[in-house]
């Protein structure tokens, strides 16, 4: 019998546990969220999310600077603006050989920032949130983690917008290739 | 009298206007809450809870410490989650990278891996962001159907070179992170 009491407690042991941190988290970080992602959402609406159409139109371009803009500016005003999923639709107003750069660009903006702007991608926040609570339990401030989670991001969403860019450039030549043999193997 | 009318009118509907915007705001941001956020928070409430009272954390660090504790270890693991096989696989509601976060974030509070490794630790666990999201997310752009064709390996590839990459740049970029 008290062997059986002790396993029960043990049981109810693990949810008392989750319970903890389940009060922690709501009491620590929820009323936060509301607030600030409030205001994100008001201030959007009064801006007019639209407006960033003509960023998009102006990035299309190939000098040097365009790559900055179409790989860290327009990606950020994407999700900041659009937020995850609709961010992507910026990329209608990029000529096709840009377009898959430019989503794996923005797609992979959509977690960095959340620590600073969580309205971004709400339901996916425990990517960022899940080691975010390690660094809150042991008592250490965030916003140092935050800010270079969203700045290397910018970093990191550049190169990987020109090495996808770099890619499917190799990968359409490959297709034009062996379209043109085909044709030719037809012809003959 | 009819002028101080139209004025009261105009005054009355631009303040409308500007609350009903920051009523919708807040309406928006309770029901991501209520929706999206509080349903995940019991999902990783629980994990964390059972890993933390049952003893399981013990073993997972044994495991996980090694690995995610160093760069190298960081880096291998970045590179097995960008695998163009497995990406698309995992990434469906970085379900995956958010669990694999919480369990690093459980033995970062544990202090079994350095505070100073969270920032490379969040780029390695989501080198497959997007991948299994690739033909929609091109389709929303408005892509043609040859530029989902090309787009999808482009993206999958670029990833084994630019996951490991961004665990470095983190890596780098971590240096008087938490050791002050």
């Amino acid at each position: 019998m008290e062997a059986l009491a002790a396993a029960a407690e043990a049981f109810i042991g693990l949810f008392i546990a989750g319970g903890e941190v389940f009060a922690g988290l709501v009491t620590g970080i929820v009323p936060l969220l509301i607030v600030l992602m409030t205001a994100i959402n008001a201030l959007i609406a009064l801006i007019g999310p639209e407006r960033i159409d003509r960023v998009a139109e102006a990035a299309a371009g190939t000098k040097w600077y365009h790559y900055p803009l179409r790989y860290i500016v327009l990606p950020f005003l994407a999700v900041f603006f659009l937020t995850n999923p609709m961010a992507y639709t910026l990329g209608r107003f990029l000529p096709e050989r840009f377009k898959p750069a430019f989503y794996d660009s923005a797609v992979s903006y959509v977690h960095p920032p959340l620590g600073l702007f969580p309205h971004i991608n709400p339901a996916e926040i425990f990517v960022w949130l899940g080691i975010a609570e390690g660094i809150r339990t042991l008592g250490l401030p965030l916003g140092d983690l935050a800010i270079r989670y969203a700045l290397v991001g910018l970093v990191v969403i550049f190169i990987r917008g020109i090495v996808t860019e770099i890619m499917s450039g190799i990968m359409w030549a490959r297709a034009e290739a062996a379209e043109a043999e085909a044709a030719e193997e037809g012809g003959a | 009298m009819e002028k101080i009318n139209r004025f009261l009118e105009r005054v009355g509907r631009g303040v409308g206007g500007v609350v009903g915007a920051l009523f919708e705001a807040g309406r928006e941001s309770t029901e991501q809450i209520l929706r999206n956020i509080i349903p995940f928070m019991a999902f990783i409430a629980m994990v964390i809870g059972i890993i933390n009272a049952s003893g399981i954390g013990d073993i997972i660090a044994q495991w996980l410490a090694p690995l995610a504790g160093t760069l190298p270890g960081l880096v291998v693991m970045s590179l097995i989650v960008a695998l163009p096989v497995l990406s698309p696989l995992l990434g469906p509601g970085a379900v995956i990278a958010a669990v694999v976060g919480t369990l690093l974030g459980v033995e970062i509070g544990r202090g079994t891996i350095p505070p100073q490794f969270s920032l490379p630790a969040l780029f390695a666990i989501n080198p497959q962001v997007g991948c299994d999201f690739i033909p929609v997310g091109l389709a929303l752009g408005e892509a043609e159907p040859e530029t989902v064709e090309i787009g999808v390996p482009a993206v999958l590839f670029s990833r084994m070179i630019t996951g490991p990459l961004a665990v470095i740049i983190a890596w780098l970029a971590s240096f008087g992170l938490y050791t002050g």
